[in-house]
């Protein structure tokens, strides 16, 4: 079963002459522990698509489904249950609490759960160390620099272990090298930790790092390429396209 | 004249015979994928390095298997290395194979451009996924050179990407102008005027 699958799935602003179509009927299918990039010039519609997997917006049309649920069929309480134990989000700017430090930050999502805050606390730490944070644990964010501040946000989002991450993008408030930093620590997760990855990004560098590319262009999926993956993986995929055709 | 200048260097450091000089050459640029160079190359680069002076044969190598001629650097070519190390490089590449493709799928209509665009992004991308890869498993504080190198690959492959998206958000105003022709030049010797 696909972890995410989206069908037909729409977003429309607005309403007659003034209604911008944001996404148009996208089919999207991402595959457990599959690390996918969106790629796409500003407006394609690429931040839409994140909002609308990770139940943050409700589609116009079309529907998502997150492990085989249908986000279309839980209510606003549901869902924020679902963002908060089964999608980790990471984005450009951080989004840390500056009074905390990263412990805190990072333990935020268990303590708003209601996990007692020793457990919540072992297991922030315990990602912000996989996180190559260890040494860093009672700084706040202030007295990180932005690829560690990126860091404690990815611990964050992790720390609930949701099978899903997305990461609006992650990099794009970093230098170069900060940057391939960050992107290498999403392959980590992937590979190391099988979680699934869902990252949006305009920076070809960023992109190479995924498993596959998904190429929006004015709200609809335009190419796809797959970076990785052995050729007989390959033939099966394009065998089954042209057996759907 | 690089691989000849690059001999200079390596004899520069020590007296070598040419089957070290080829392994050597070929370490530094990043295997033999990356620049092969044939032995023939190698002797015959000798021979004329020889022949111009700047090196010269030093001994004859018995230890081992057939015997290897070891050559040396003389004060002449140490000159002309000295010089070559601290004169600029020009690059100047526009020899585009993917460029004559976009241009005869304009041309003939045999194909779609904006397929073709496609299918060379892809081709790009998935090259800077496995450098991408490669130079994530190479270890800083061992290979820095090798990294090096990567990232110059990895820089030029985002330019060409960026190149791509350029073409492609033009797409339709090249395909509405002609393309470029040739200067046509008069051949022969020039017509007689009639008075």
């Amino acid at each position: 079963m696909p972890l995410v699958q989206t069908e037909y799935l729409t977003k429309v602003y607005g309403k007659g002459e003034t209604a911008v179509i944001a996404l148009d009927h996208v089919n999207l299918t991402v595959n457990p522990g599959e690390f996918v990039a969106v790629m796409g010039p500003s407006g394609c519609g690429k931040s839409t698509l994140l909002h609308l997997i990770g139940g943050l917006d409700r589609p116009t049309e079309g529907r998502v489904l997150l492990e085989g649920r249908d986000l279309s069929r839980l209510d606003d309480t549901q869902l924020t249950e679902l963002r908060r134990r089964h999608i980790g989000f990471v984005f450009q700017f951080y989004n840390l609490i500056p009074v905390l430090d990263a412990v805190e930050n990072a333990a935020l999502p268990l303590i708003l759960d209601g996990v007692k805050p020793g457990a919540a606390r072992a297991r922030a730490t315990d990602w912000l160390k996989k996180m190559g944070l260890g040494d860093r644990l009672a700084n706040r964010p202030d007295q990180l620099s932005g690829g560690q501040q990126q860091r404690v946000a990815i611990a964050r989002a992790l720390v609930a272990d949701p099978a899903l991450l997305l990461a609006d993008e992650p990099t794009g408030n970093l230098d170069t090298r900060a940057g391939d930093e960050i992107a290498g620590l999403l392959r980590k997760i992937a590979d190391e930790w099988g979680r699934t990855v869902l990252m949006v990004t305009h920076d070809p560098r960023i992109a190479a790092y995924a498993d596959r590319i998904v190429f929006l262009k004015d709200g609809k999926v335009v190419d796809e390429t797959r970076l990785s993956g052995s050729s007989t993986e390959e033939a099966k995929r394009v065998m089954a396209k042209m057996e759907a055709i | 004249m690089s691989v000849r200048n690059a001999l200079l260097g390596l004899l520069a450091q020590r007296p070598r015979h040419g089957y070290d000089l080829r392994a050597t050459f070929q370490a530094i640029m990043g295997g033999e994928e990356n620049w092969d160079v044939k032995p023939a190359q190698i002797y015959t680069t000798l021979a004329r390095l020889e022949k111009d002076g700047l090196v010269q044969e030093e001994a004859v190598d018995q230890s081992s298997g057939p015997e290897k001629r070891i050559y040396a650097i003389t004060p002449a070519g140490r000159a002309e290395l000295r010089s070559w190390l601290t004169s600029g490089v020009e690059r100047y590449e526009q020899r585009d194979e993917f460029f004559l493709k976009l241009m005869l799928s304009l041309a003939t209509g045999e194909a779609d451009p904006g397929k073709v665009i496609r299918t060379q992004r892809a081709a790009l991308y998935r090259e800077l996924h496995a450098i991408t890869t490669q130079r994530q498993q190479a270890d800083p504080k061992k290979e820095l050179a090798r990294i090096l190198l990567l990232d110059k690959a990895v820089m030029h492959l985002e330019a060409d990407l960026r190149w791509l998206d350029m073409i492609e958000a033009r797409l339709d105003e090249v395909k509405r102008q002609p393309l470029p022709e040739p200067v046509t030049k008069p051949r022969g010797r020039p017509k007689k005027k009639r008075d």
